[in-house]
């Protein structure tokens, strides 16, 4: 996997510059608020549905993401580092299932699941078993299986999507993780300004709550800015291009597949609701409305966004490519087998 | 060594209490509901509390003994994080309206709610008839009740060459988020020409018919309604 990371040089700020910045910030914030008031952008279609819809995402994204950053700085700061390299030590072929099936106790979405995979990987966990939890995680938790049950509630397809939604959804998750292999978490980690190597030695609490703290923080302003770009990026997709494109293709039987992955990517739906919307496009087979609930949650705009950040560039890249490329697959085989 | 605040970390907590601001703003006002489901509505006061400790715990380690000041790049960084509070504060309670139509997918009948014994039995809602129209079970339990009398609420939208006294009242289903919804429309007839633009809020009271595929409504009564509290409809 290519690698080119970089940590930029740093220069220590000064006070009337880094002052009159953080003035400019708060000027620049208060005079789009005003601009929003004024303009009301009720008379503005496109705007209003822009902003509403990039709104929710981020509404119901954030706390999750925190939620992921409890769980990160909490595994940062109270899990002794041993804990991790002792199961970085199974061999491969049981550390992808294992991390996989990890997933079904982690019921939040895939942005939760972004900061602890990081930490994990940090912590000395192989990469790319931190990989297949992040990427199963959203998929085998019991809050989505629920979901998709109940979305295909009284359709003869109900199984078919309940089970091979977990079930390709696991082995799409292993093979991304296959792939990265023995790839080193330096090699495979964004490096972060705040990245520290706490010791696990006792320290008083008040010191491992300031660390906790820090870390909560680190990963939140982190992953906020890729999380508001993403949803910005796909606010937009959602306001300018019709989800009706994507019907023309509905019979023909790859294309099909590929538009609905496609459109999962465009949307970047939460993988707790996505099932409710995957079973809208009535037009399309159960096979791709199958690509559409396992490749979503693996990666869209808004994840991608936060991959960018995370990991290496490379790494986007990899998961793209395994997760469009392992599911066509797999769903081309249950195209075959249910139609 | 003597300990002083850090800016970095202080302009951090103030944008995690920007947050919390927001969410506590959400729950209090009930604005919620402009962005989220009845089902994901628990996110807000999860999120609330959340966010407060989070801001409170950066606050409260602000003071450090290292030199810790803020970069422009960190100002800047801190102050796209915070924009999205600055734009949902700032924008009026607004909805989806019938521009996002021809952009989103349609409603079908899956839910817990939506079956065929629903729509037999009980007073009709919007759902209920909305999803009527997508399964065959639906559409024959409705065919059974057949002249009763409903009303049914939503916003107006006219089809290009539709007879001037008709319209198709439309709400948004909403599972989770706004970014997840469809749409549901249902046709009514002997709508008062010439009194209702697109995305007005009505109230529709008529007898209800399916025909064929479709589920049409003879408006007895349409009367002009502010925008519901809650404007998106849960499965």
């Amino acid at each position: 996997m290519a690698v080119d990371v970089a940590r930029p040089p740093v220069s220590p700020p000064r006070a009337g510059s880094s002052r009159r910045a953080a003035l400019l910030v708060i000027g620049v914030l208060t005079a789009i608020a005003l601009v929003v008031r004024v303009a009301d952008p009720e008379r503005v279609a496109w705007l209003q549905n822009f902003l509403i819809v990039f709104g929710s995402l981020l509404v119901e994204a954030m706390p999750f993401v925190l939620l992921g950053a409890f769980v990160s700085a909490a595994i940062e700061v109270f899990v002794p580092t041993s804990v991790f390299t002792g199961l970085g030590r199974l061999p491969r072929p049981l550390q992808l299932p294992t991390a996989a099936l990890a997933g079904v106790a982690f019921p939040v979405c895939e942005c939760g699941s972004v900061p602890v995979a990081r930490r994990l990987a940090q912590k000395g966990l192989a990469p790319s078993a931190a990989v297949t939890f992040m990427l199963a995680a959203p998929i085998l938790n019991p809050v989505v299986v629920a979901s998709t049950f109940v979305a295909y509630r009284g359709r003869d397809s109900l199984w078919t999507m309940v089970l091979g939604r977990m079930a390709l959804g696991f082995l799409v998750a292993i093979a991304v993780g296959w792939v990265i292999g023995a790839t080193r978490k330096e090699d495979l980690l964004r490096p972060r300004p705040d990245d520290v190597d706490d010791e696990d030695g006792v320290e008083p609490s008040e010191r491992r709550w300031a660390r906790f703290a820090s870390h909560l923080t680190g990963d939140v302003v982190f992953m906020g800015r890729f999380l508001v770009l993403g949803a910005a990026i796909a606010g937009a997709v959602q306001t300018f291009v019709p989800q009706t494109l994507v019907g023309k293709v509905a019979d023909l039987p790859v294309l099909s597949l590929v538009a609905m992955m496609a459109l999962a990517f465009l949307m970047s739906l939460c993988s707790e609701s996505d099932a409710f919307v995957a079973a809208s496009f009535t037009l399309f087979g159960p096979s791709a409305q199958l690509a559409f609930l396992v490749a979503g949650p693996m990666i869209d705009l808004k994840l991608g966004a936060l991959y960018a950040g995370t990991y290496s560039k490379g790494f986007l890249r990899t998961v793209i490519v395994v997760v469009f490329g392992a599911t066509l697959v797999g769903t081309m085989w249950m195209q075959v087998v249910f139609g | 060594m003597s300990r002083s605040w850090s800016s970095s970390r202080v302009a951090a907590g103030l944008v995690l209490a920007s947050w919390a601001s927001l969410f506590w703003f959400l729950l209090v006002t009930g604005r919620w509901s402009l962005y989220l489901s009845t089902r994901t509505f628990w996110v807000v006061p999860t999120g609330a509390a959340l966010l407060t400790v989070a801001a409170a715990l950066r606050l409260a380690s602000a003071r450090t003994e290292d030199r810790d000041p803020l970069s422009s790049r960190t100002s800047w960084m801190l102050g796209a994080i915070a924009l999205p509070v600055v734009l949902i504060l700032a924008l009026p309670p607004a909805t989806l309206s019938s521009y996002a139509l021809g952009r989103r997918a349609g409603f079908v009948g899956s839910g817990v709610s939506v079956s065929a014994e629903d729509i037999a039995s009980g007073q009709l809602s919007f759902i209920d008839v909305a999803a009527a129209q997508t399964s065959k079970d639906g559409m024959v339990a409705l065919r059974a009740r057949a002249g009763e009398r409903v009303t049914l609420e939503g916003f107006v939208w006219r089809e290009s060459g539709a007879a001037a006294d008709e319209i198709l009242l439309t709400r948004y289903v909403i599972t989770c988020c706004v970014a997840d919804a469809t749409s549901a429309q249902v046709r009514v007839v002997n709508v008062p020409p010439g009194r209702f633009q697109a995305d007005d809020w009505v109230s529709v009271t008529g007898r209800i018919y399916p025909l064929g595929n479709q589920i049409l409504i003879d408006a007895s009564g349409v009367t002009g309604i502010a925008q519901p509290q809650h404007p998106y409809l849960t499965p």
